[in-house]
């Protein structure tokens, strides 16, 4: 008895250290090795187990519609108060669909699914997979900007890195090409930020830094990084994220910056896939015409600056001949009065001092062709 | 366990399976119950610690399939988990309830920092941040849930006598 105890114990012990083996060996298995694994996995037991999640979030899409229904009949201002929810979404699908005739070729558009699990914070499942054409290393694109890319292709899904994952890396550089560095994600902690980003910042999480900028390349804050078409991977010319400011690391050798990225993670729902064919053909023109927005703003601010001195000069024009209209004017009136009351004293008090007319030249038309009858020196005797 | 015993439990983590894939995205918190651990806890208290290890094998490399950079991390902690639950309930947490919701919580709240640690993703303040307050906050839904589930569940999980 005591030793069938023994033996169970001992096969308790075997099993649990083969599964904790089993474990590591995973965890340290190459890609190649991993993949077929999870794969595997994902096929089989793990599918029913997707579209099950993926029915529940259809069900809560089309609870929050009903409830949002049910809102909208209760009163017309919660109705009016959906309108900006229906607008950001209508823009959404516009920038979809402007993505899309832009590319005019060569992508894929997949729905994203976030937030499958707790190790998933830097992964999206994609609903479309070989089967539409997806390859490994697509590029995963929206709207605003670079996504991501796909690290796993099954036939009906694909799963992707997004640009905060550890392993993204970019070669980018600023929309003038003044400036090329890397860009990879910022992990909190590692890097001194200045008190004016961290108080802008609510998370570092998913940032961005663009290292080894060289030291005479300066970019100032606002200003928009792309990719530059250098790593062979992401063609040139897609917003990568948007400069926050320099950053102190140990790097002491080139610049570092923080970048916000140009994609917001919370609002990625519609991408699109990029073919590899599309991505080789390159992407001038779809997002926008890197090199030259500098000159382009300089020459939209010139002519901005021309514009305001010609309305300031014709609206000085307008000014002056209004004043001096005005002058001419008073002068007149005050002309006349003044030769008025002289007349209306003279007549009134007879000896009073005959008060000279203005002494300014009159016209031939005026007073000197008409002569009056009550004047002063005919009133005299 | 018998066979009866084992088709209830088989069923009844089957449904918190199903739970987890439903409910959890409905729900769509950010620390929200975490059915997988309770059903390794169900599971795990019935059946040898061996065998335990094995299910919380199965179902943490089963949920890593879906996370590109932490495969086996899940696996790992799964393990750890039903080996240690099976280990512990004829010491501790046989059939008492808050008992069970303690270890719950010690359970999903070992799971979340063995992920942490493994996955590196975080450091220094954030990593501390999300053990203490997320990682906690979750497990004690996770255990909330849990306590429930078993109250519930009690009178088809326990054996009766023929």
């Amino acid at each position: 008895m005591a030793r069938a105890a023994r033996f169970t114990n001992r096969f308790d012990i075997v099993l649990f250290g083969a599964c904790i083996l089993l474990s590591l060996v995973s965890m340290v298995l190459p890609p190649n090795l991993r993949e077929p694994v999870a794969g595997a996995l994902r096929r089989s037991l793990v599918a029913p187990l997707v579209r099950l999640q993926r029915g529940a979030e259809k069900w809560r899409g089309a609870y929050l519609t009903a409830e949002r229904e049910e809102l909208r009949r209760d009163t017309l201002a919660l109705a009016a108060a959906r309108v900006p929810t229906l607008e950001a979404d209508n823009d959404r699908l516009r920038q979809i669909l402007g993505l899309g005739s832009k590319l005019q070729w060569g992508f894929i558009p997949a729905q994203a699914l976030q937030g499958r699990g707790r190790a998933d914070d830097f992964t999206i499942t994609l609903s479309a997979g070989s089967r539409a054409g997806i390859r490994e290393r697509s590029l995963v694109v929206a709207p605003e900007g670079i996504v991501g890319m796909v690290q796993t292709v099954d036939p009906s899904m694909s799963l992707a890195i997004l640009f905060a994952h550890p392993d993204f890396r970019v070669s980018a550089m600023s929309a003038d090409g003044s400036a090329f560095g890397i860009v990879q994600p910022h992990i909190p902690g590692t890097a001194i930020l200045n008190p004016s980003q961290t108080g802008a910042l609510q998370s570092e999480r998913w940032m961005l830094e663009l290292r080894g900028v060289p030291f005479r390349s300066t970019l100032k804050p606002g200003a928009v990084v792309y990719s530059s078409g250098l790593g062979g991977i992401y063609p040139r010319g897609i917003p990568v994220g948007v400069v926050v400011g320099e950053i102190k690391t140990t790097e002491a050798w080139a610049r570092t910056y923080l970048l916000r990225p140009s994609v917001n993670p919370a609002e990625i729902s519609s991408v699109m896939v990029l073919t590899p064919q599309r991505g080789t053909a390159g992407l001038n023109n779809v997002w926008a015409e890197v090199g030259s927005v500098d000159s382009a703003t300089r020459r939209i601010v010139a002519a901005g600056d021309s514009l305001a001195r010609q309305a300031a000069s014709a609206e000085a024009a307008a000014r002056r001949a209004a004043i001096d209209s005005a002058v001419r004017t008073y002068r007149d009136s005050a002309r006349r009065d003044t030769a008025n009351t002289a007349d209306s004293i003279a007549r009134v008090i007879p000896g009073a001092p005959v008060i000279p007319r203005a002494t300014a030249p009159r016209p031939a038309d005026t007073a000197a062709a008409r002569p009056r009858g009550d004047t002063t020196r005919g009133a005299r005797p | 366990m018998n066979w009866s015993a084992t088709v209830r439990t088989l069923i009844l983590c089957s449904i918190l399976v199903f739970l987890h894939y439903t409910l959890r995205p409905l729900l769509a918190w950010r620390a929200s119950p975490d059915f997988l651990i309770i059903a390794l806890l169900l599971a795990a208290v019935r059946v040898r610690p061996g065998v335990a290890a094995m299910i919380g094998f199965a179902i943490g490399l089963a949920s890593d399939s879906l996370a590109l950079g932490a495969f086996g991390a899940g696996a790992l902690a799964m393990t750890l988990i039903g080996f240690s639950w099976s280990k512990l309930k004829a010491v501790f947490f046989a059939d008492h309830v808050l008992l069970n919701g303690f270890f719950l919580f010690l359970g999903k709240w070992v799971y979340e920092v063995v992920m942490n640690v493994v996955e590196r993703r975080m450091q220094g303040a954030e990593l501390l941040m999300q053990i203490l307050v997320w990682s906690s906050l979750s497990a004690f839904v996770t255990a909330v849930a849990g306590v429930l589930a078993l109250m519930a569940l009690r009178p088809v999980l326990e054996t009766r006598a023929a």
